[in-house]
């Protein structure tokens, strides 16, 4: 395990990527950002306070703003990071020559995934001292805040595996790029109109016997409402989208399983695809092909 | 070393290698000749263990190269016709890099890296960016690169395209080393000349198939009926190019201001004819003899009709 997150390709792009400085301007940047709303937030909500104090549990809006724009930068930038990693290295005509050596594609896959994200989780990691001055005024939980954590850590493992497999999939970094935006904001967008669509069009068919509530409470719609990442993190900020109902799987869990499970195919598809010489996935039948 | 049977590579409808039988034994540096895509580079792809063939079969150092990738990546430094570079990598970093993409214990890299740039004479560019090197270093670091591993084998796809006349030079020279060194190279080049003192062997090849395969004397103009003359006559150079274009056995004239150079198909009678002709014609001829063929005549005669 040590061995392989030493791999030459890991050590090769993580000094390659955090060698500019570049990579110290946007970290420092986006902190100052953060930094700059949270505590623009946090002055402006206690302007009309009597004593001039943040209510405890009133802060809750600052934990609210601080997730929705963590969120925003990770569908913004974890496809963009690695939509490049394998056409790039087919642009600058490299990658025949990365595929020559004993470098598996699994291991070139899988370096370049870790590569990919490590900067975003390097800026969640940064960001969570600002988390603290949530929780200097109370109203969130330390364990909704893992949940958050992790809730990021799928997405951007999910968004990361969708623009790498573009990446694979396609000969171009332009092509790969706006294929892995497009792919992101239906999963984002595209399921809740979907699923807004959908719950609309029982009601109105069923009418009067389906109700707002007997909708959502069937367990397809629930398990659709649980692929929109949206819905599924203001769950886990305790203020859902949809009308209040019981979900028969805990959300967060449902979403973590789907959605790692949806990153591991699409990691190794790219194994498969980024194979110079491809065997067959019917092993035994047919001839290999390039 | 290397070895094919029946190697054939086919595009959709497009045949791009055809039926290609080669044997290339240790230590033979193998020259491959051929126009674009004649099917060199495909054949360079499959030999590296890049691209799968139709049918058929290629082997290195007896490991198969569709079995067993691995044990012939183990044995082969491939060099592509071109290749980018990781430009924010310093050069020692660059090969330290691909060193341990080969499993090169870290322990035995600094010295190797350091014999490796001394090969290259790149030795006082250890320390500089990829980046800020020139066309040719990159391409010295390059071969570098394709030896870390100490490959028994070399596959050079045009090692010198795009080198200007001294790095063209300096690339020939390590090339020889290398020769010198035991290793089997295999290697294409457009620029034909530049083969011809270094090949043991040379394959021509056009349209996907082998058309001549043998040492370069064995595929020589001379073999078959074919002479390449040189003619440099002082004055009348229109009249002297009218006659010879006119004469049945010249073929491929070339007029370069007084100096001419054709190939021959006739006998010596048919030589002496045609020099009585132009002296009977008034051309001050100051020199008529063979000149030297190169592998560029080779090449030529050798494809004569072929695409046709």
């Amino acid at each position: 395990m040590v061995e392989f997150f030493t791999n030459p390709l890991i050590v090769k792009e993580m000094r390659e990527r955090f060698r500019s400085k570049r990579t110290v301007w946007i970290l420092a940047l986006y902190l100052f950002v953060m930094g700059t709303i949270l505590l623009g937030f946090i002055y402006i909500t206690q302007l009309n306070e009597p004593y001039n104090i943040l209510m405890p549990g009133e802060n809750y809006r600052v934990f609210l703003l601080m997730a929705v724009i963590q969120f925003g930068m990770i569908c913004f930038i974890a496809p963009a990071l690695s939509a490049g990693a394998i056409s790039g290295e087919r642009e600058r005509q490299t990658l025949n020559i990365l595929l020559a050596t004993q470098l598996s594609p699994v291991k070139i896959i899988v370096s370049k995934l870790l590569t990919s994200l490590a900067f975003i989780f390097l800026l969640i990691v940064a960001s969570l001292p600002l988390y603290s001055f949530v929780f200097l005024y109370g109203g969130v939980s330390p364990a909704q805040l893992f949940i958050l954590v992790l809730f990021f850590a799928i997405t951007i493992l999910f968004f990361g595996s969708l623009g790498l497999f573009c990446s694979t999939w396609t000969k171009r970094t332009g092509v790969s790029t706006i294929i892995s935006y497009g792919l992101a904001f239906f999963f984002v967008a595209g399921t809740g109109v979907i699923l807004f669509f959908l719950v609309s069009l029982l009601q109105e068919v069923n009418r009067p016997e389906y109700t707002v509530d007997y909708v959502w409470n069937m367990p397809a719609v629930q398990l659709l409402a649980g692929l929109n990442p949206v819905i599924t993190m203001f769950d886990i900020l305790g203020r859902p989208i949809e009308p209040a109902f019981e979900f028969f799987i805990t959300p967060w869990l449902y979403y973590a399983i789907v959605y790692t499970v949806l990153s591991a195919v699409l990691i190794a598809c790219s194994c498969y695809m980024l194979q110079p010489v491809r065997r067959p996935l019917r092993l035994g039948l047919g001839r290999r092909r390039s | 070393m290397i070895r094919t049977e029946g190697l054939t590579k086919r595009y959709g409808k497009l045949e791009a290698l055809t039926d290609l039988n080669l044997s290339i034994e240790q230590g033979e540096v193998f020259g491959f000749i051929g126009p674009n895509g004649a099917g060199k580079s495909t054949t360079m792809l499959i030999l590296s263990t890049l691209l799968a063939p139709t049918s058929g079969k290629a082997s290195i150092c007896g490991y198969d190269v569709v079995t067993e990738p691995k044990a012939v990546r183990q044995v082969v430094g491939y060099m592509p016709d071109f290749f980018g570079v990781y430009d924010n990598l310093k050069a020692t970093e660059y090969l330290e890099f691909y060193a341990s993409a080969y499993h090169i214990p870290a322990s035995r890299r600094r010295s190797l890296i350091a014999d490796l740039l001394e090969l290259v004479n790149l030795s006082n560019k250890a320390d500089a960016y990829v980046d800020s090197l020139s066309r040719g270093m990159k391409q010295r670091l390059g071969l570098a690169r394709c030896l870390v591993h100490s490959p028994d084998v070399l596959i050079l796809d045009e090692p010198a395209s795009g080198l200007d006349p001294r790095a063209r030079i300096e690339m020939r020279e390590i090339l020889k080393e290398l020769r010198r060194m035991g290793k089997t190279i295999l290697i294409s080049s457009h620029i034909l000349p530049e083969l011809a003192e270094l090949c043991d062997k040379i394959g021509v090849i056009e349209k996907g198939r082998l058309i001549a395969c043998g040492a370069v004397d064995e595929v020589s103009v001379g073999t078959r009926g074919i002479s390449v003359m040189q003619l440099k006559a002082l004055e009348k150079q229109e009249v002297a190019e009218k006659l010879l274009a006119e004469f049945p056995y010249v073929k491929r004239l070339d007029n370069k201001n007084s100096h001419f150079r054709f190939h021959f198909t006739g006998t010596e009678a048919d030589k002496a004819q045609l020099l009585q002709m132009l002296i009977e014609a008034g051309v001050p001829v100051v020199h008529f003899g063979e000149s030297r063929e190169n592998l560029e005549d080779v090449f030529l005669a050798i494809t004569e009709g072929v695409g046709s």
